[in-house]
């Protein structure tokens, strides 16, 4: 796994208390911590793994573990 | 009443925000004071309230319109590790004109300053204090939002769309600790009031129990209120200072 893999999963696992094959895949509202609230958690998460700020849009838009990372990427966050 | 505190506010090189500047730092807090950009007036204004009071004040420069650099704005004020104890919206752009000629690009141009551009930051800022578990937003209004006075089509509106975004997340953010309070000010002394016809002014002020205009300072001290812990368990109001118009 690459760093940035790990930074991010470990992002989930932070924010959801849960383990890295349950985060991956994961969905929104898919488990009861990925509320509306757990959501921000999961943005301080990601923000603070990769010194970023994230677009409200970007917030908004990310409903998945997968979807997270094709906005990563616009942040030059790369899983190569 | 800000002892410790961390407040960023907008629009402070003038009016109403400039009193809100003096008014935190006479309470004791360190101010991150946002202007459009830095004159030399501007700099002057912060090196005085430096002197005459002991909190640290920090210019914070971005045209609220800008949006990358409102951004760059917030990734600095996040780097400092500071808490955003509090955010006062204040910036805006007063706009006249009747119903029928209040033209699209004024609608456009009001609004992106006025709410999308404070609602934009309000989002940036709200996330710092969700995480820090705390933190006051009041946001300058208008009795223009609230009395639908004539001349105030597009400003109204503007603001009263400031007043549901404040509601909203008095609502929606109260359970994380983070408070969010509108001020409607009345006829306030300001440059902006020069762009008030005179007859409405006039009308303004005998339409009010008190006679008089208001001063920058009256709306200043319930900004520094609303911002502070004494106002722990208000959320979600809009308070007029008006004079009782």
């Amino acid at each position: 796994m690459s760093e940035n893999l790990e930074k991010y999963t470990n992002a989930f696992c932070q924010a959801f208390d849960i383990d890295a094959d349950t985060a991956k895949g994961l969905k929104f509202q898919a488990i009861d911590a990925w509320d509306s609230v757990g959501h921000m958690g999961l943005v301080a998460q990601i923000e603070e793994a990769f010194d970023i700020m994230l677009e409200p849009d970007d917030i908004v838009d990310l409903n998945s573990y997968e979807k997270g990372k094709e906005i990563l990427a616009k942040y030059n966050v790369e899983f190569a | 009443m800000l002892e410790g505190k961390n407040v960023l506010i907008t629009g402070t090189n003038r009016g109403i925000g400039q009193a809100i500047l003096k008014e935190c730092a006479a309470n004791g807090a360190s101010v991150w004071a946002h202007a459009r950009k830095e004159t030399p007036e501007f700099v002057s204004l912060l090196n005085e309230v430096s002197e005459q009071y002991p909190a640290e004040i920090r210019p914070v420069y971005f045209d609220m319109t800008d949006k990358d650099a409102m951004k760059k704005a917030v990734m600095e004020i996040r780097s400092s590790k500071l808490p955003v104890d509090a955010l006062i919206n204040n910036a805006g752009m007063m706009h006249n004109a009747s119903f029928q000629m209040s033209s699209e690009k004024a609608l456009r141009d009001v609004f992106e300053v006025n709410f999308f551009a404070t609602f934009l930051l309000t989002q940036y800022i709200a996330n710092l204090m969700v995480r820090q578990k705390h933190g006051s937003i009041v946001t300058v209004s208008s009795m223009g939002a609230l009395d639908g006075n004539p001349g105030k089509a597009v400003y109204g509106a503007s603001k009263a769309a400031l007043v549901t975004m404040s509601r909203v997340i008095a609502n929606e953010l109260g359970t994380q600790g983070v408070r969010s309070n509108c001020i409607a000010p009345g006829v306030i002394e300001t440059d902006i009031l020069q762009t008030m016809p005179e007859s409405e002014l006039l009308k303004a002020k005998e339409l009010t129990p008190m006679k008089r205009t208001g001063l920058p300072d009256e709306v200043a001290s319930v900004a520094v209120f609303l911002a502070s812990d004494k106002s722990s368990f208000i959320n979600g109001q809009v308070i007029r200072v008006d004079g009782g118009l």
